[in-house]
């Protein structure tokens, strides 16, 4: 790689907890990833013939993008925070506010750990104590940050630097053993927090509720973040964050479940009746298992993205729906997921990126039909020789609430 | 408090008119309108994003889950809103505003050129901005290269900043604090029950997520009140001999409230100090009074023990749409207090070995005091 590539119920958690003895551990010793990628890293300055690259974040954690500081660092600081690493492997973490500094240092991989309230002043002090040239330094994820930020970091850095906002991406787009195991906890933590949706949603019930019920769930088995949505219609348009609608029979619930669990978040889609489904509603939701089959079948290494998109399109193609696979009616066929890296990116047929071995990421052939309102089917998978894997133990099937 | 921005915000949010209806937003809008009379502007462009949005919000109603938004708010003409957001996604985001044209911002060129144009091209023209701080560099470029060399784009964040606490948003801030007196007496409760710092936080925020709060941020300590951590997932079990150090911020109808929570066996000399200092705190908080003097007040009680470290200096601040509106209460402070804002009071030390604390409390300014809207649970 080259460095310069510039493109409910408490008992019900009790419950959850003992059984999840049975899933692989995640938290199991590993802390040469970070040890790895700063070594890597060092290594592409000394090619590059740089002094050092700075890697940054906002403070935000988006599970579309990924998170530099901690790809690097180990450690998800809780304001806007700096990496630095120079040439010689040498590393600094910089973390804001001031006072997260004795946690980040615990955690953190780099060599020092440092708190302050002024990023760029921080900044400043850590490159001249790296004897870093500004001129010689490469930034990643700078273009993320505010305006505001970014003209302090830059007259801290002398002015405008060489940027590669991919390389955090690139660095860490294969999952790590550690990080495979925590997608698979999170991908665990989904699937229990769906299995007690089942039994907490109910006619009478808010949406939010639900929601607050199911996101509260999912924190007792260690999910720190969770990009949940729900949302409920006779006839969905897509599916939303949830709102004050009270469920009744007949409604379909649409989830997008997505825990974080130690940095990787995992993401099932799913579709709930409440009562009996209609024939037709069967049938069409079908139409998305196959295409969700197909596109596993196709994601094999060395797969264009826009093949295995086009592999799921073409099912629902067959079956009448074609000038359906586009927005409104749709989004993506899935995506990569942070905030490791979000490699390899938004599943759409236009994408010529690569599939790679060991790759981490949602897949997902959700779809607006009109008889039947917006559907939701997708697991999180990783990319074997044979296609992808599916890290859920039960695939999205058409599921009800009894009433 | 800073915390742990979470990736989405959860709850439920909405334009929902009887609390907050249309013609409340136009006398926002009209006080905007004023502010580009004397500015010269044509329109006001106003950016939030999910972090901070609290200018965004106070004038669309409309708060980003993810993301960002920027609001094209014209002298004359239609306003519109422009989301980070697929085309699927926007039926949705239409809910949470009162803008009627809301338009997805990935398609640049069709979302905000039109508009522009609407604003005649005449004379050269000037578009206040406000928050770009925050926009990212490509997106203020794509800004800028609609703009063009006939617009002039000037900072215009005093406009917002400037904005009076409206009696609605009182009533909505009382409201957020019953929720988080909820969170946090929960959270005491738990913790009282014998459950573990995080299992207690965590029935803080279930409290209040029941109640409808759409985001809910907790802080706890490990080591007796010395420093806070986000979530960790570990759950211990409760040490009979730490004493309960936490924060909980709650986030209903777009208003924050928080509180910090903490609690002893045995309460112990600094505890003392920061709950008099807090009741310092209040007796001084009022109109016209120093910011200064206030921090002054506030920690003269805590003798030559610090202030607590997590709290940066600074034992309050206003809060709202934002969890941090400025005028902080610091000991250089050179603001006044004024009849109708909303503070965060805060005041704590930490003094080890002694177990550190934060007395905490939220305030309404009146004409002849302060009235208490919330207040750490004991």
């Amino acid at each position: 790689m080259s460095i310069q590539d510039a493109s409910a119920q408490e008992a019900s958690v009790e419950d959850a907890r003992v059984e999840d003895a049975s899933v692989e551990d995640a938290s199991v010793e590993d802390a040469s990833v970070e040890d790895a990628r700063l070594a890597t890293t060092a290594g592409d300055l000394q090619a590059a013939e740089l002094d050092g690259l700075v890697a940054l974040n906002y403070g935000l954690n988006s599970f579309l993008e990924p998170h530099a500081v901690f790809v690097l660092s180990g450690v998800r600081p809780i304001g806007e925070s700096a990496v630095v690493v120079d040439r010689a492997g040498t590393s600094t973490l910089i973390v804001t506010p001031a006072w997260d500094a004795e946690r980040a240092a615990a955690l953190s991989r780099t060599a020092t750990t440092i708190g302050t309230d002024d990023l760029a002043r921080a900044l400043a002090d850590a490159l001249t104590a790296h004897r870093i040239d500004p001129r010689k330094t490469i930034t990643v994820g700078l273009s993320t940050l505010g305006v505001g930020l970014v003209k302090r970091i830059e007259a801290a850095l002398g002015g405008k630097v060489h940027a590669n906002d991919t390389y955090a991406r690139e660095l860490a787009r294969i999952r790590a053993p550690r990080e495979l195991a925590a997608a698979r906890k999170a991908t665990w933590i989904a699937e229990r927090g769906y299995e007690h949706f089942l039994s907490f949603a109910r006619p009478g019930r808010r949406e939010f509720e639900v929601a607050a019920e199911l996101h509260c769930f999912m924190k007792g088995l260690g999910a720190e973040d969770n990009f949940l949505l729900l949302s409920a219609s006779q006839h969905n348009l897509a599916v939303r964050a949830a709102g004050s609608r009270i469920l009744d029979v007949g409604d379909i619930i649409l989830s997008e479940i997505t825990p974080c669990y130690q940095g990787q978040f995992a993401q099932i889609c799913r579709t709930t009746v409440i009562g009996d489904p209609s024939p037709l509603l069967h049938e069409r939701f079908a139409l998305l298992q196959q295409a969700m089959r197909c596109g596993q079948a196709a994601a094999v290494p060395g797969a264009s993205v826009g093949a295995v998109t086009q592999s799921m399109d073409d099912c629902l193609a067959a079956a009448g729906y074609g000038d359906y696979c586009r927005p409104p009616y749709m989004r993506v066929r899935g995506h990569g997921l942070g905030i490791t890296s979000d490699a390899p990116g938004d599943l759409t047929i236009d994408s010529d990126a690569r599939l790679e071995d060991g790759m981490v990421f949602v897949m997902h052939p959700n779809q607006y039909l009109p008889e039947t309102g917006y559907l939701m089917c997708g697991e999180p998978v990783v990319i074997t020789a044979v296609g992808a894997e599916a890290l859920s133990e039960r695939p999205a099937a058409l599921d009800c609430i009894s009433v | 408090m800073r915390t742990v921005q979470p990736c989405t915000m959860i709850g439920a949010y909405g334009f929902e008119q009887d609390r907050v209806p249309g013609d409340e937003f136009q006398i926002r809008m009209n006080a905007l309108r004023e502010a580009m009379d004397r500015k010269g502007c044509k329109a006001m462009l106003v950016y939030g994003d999910t972090r901070e949005h609290s200018a965004l919000a106070y004038f669309t109603n409309f708060i980003p889950r993810s993301r960002w938004a920027l609001a094209l708010l014209p002298r004359q003409g239609e306003a519109r809103l422009l989301v980070s957001m697929s085309s699927r996604d926007m039926p949705a985001q239409r809910l949470m505003t009162w803008i009627p044209e809301v338009v997805t911002a990935w398609n640049w060129e069709s979302g905000f050129d039109p508009w522009l144009a609407g604003l005649g091209w005449d004379a050269p023209l000037t578009v206040g901005a406000v928050r770009f701080d925050l926009m990212r560099p490509a997106q203020l470029q794509a800004v800028e290269k609609s703009l063009g060399n006939r617009l002039r784009l000037i900072a215009a964040d005093d406009a917002a900043a400037a904005r009076p606490t409206r009696p609605r948003e009182l009533s909505l801030i009382r409201d957020a604090c019953t929720v988080v007196s909820a969170g946090a007496g929960a959270f005491l409760r738990a913790w009282r029950d014998g459950q573990g710092v995080e299992t207690a936080a965590l029935a803080g925020e279930r409290a209040a997520r029941a109640l409808a709060a759409q985001d809910v941020r907790t802080l706890v300590s490990f080591d007796g009140g010395h420093t806070l951590a986000p979530f960790r997932g570990s759950f211990e079990p409760r040490s009979k001999s730490t004493p309960l150090f936490g924060y909980i911020a709650v986030k209903h109808r777009g208003y924050w409230a928080e509180l910090f929570v903490g609690a002893a066996d045995q309460p112990n000399d600094v505890q003392h100090r920061v709950q008099a200092g807090l009741e310092a705190a209040l007796r001084s908080a009022g109109p016209g009074a120093s910011a200064a003097d206030l921090y002054a007040q506030s920690t003269q009680f805590l003798g030559r023990t610090p202030l607590h470290h997590v709290l940066g200096g600074s034992v309050g601040r206003r809060i709202g749409l934002s969890t941090n509106e400025g005028s902080e209460l610091r000991r250089d402070a050179r603001h006044v207090i004024k009849t109708g804002d909303v503070y965060a009071l805060h005041v704590g030390a930490s003094d080890p070995p002694m177990a550190g604390a934060v007395a905490s409390a939220m305030v309404a300014i009146t004409t002849n005091g302060c009235e208490v809207l919330a207040q750490s649970p004991g």
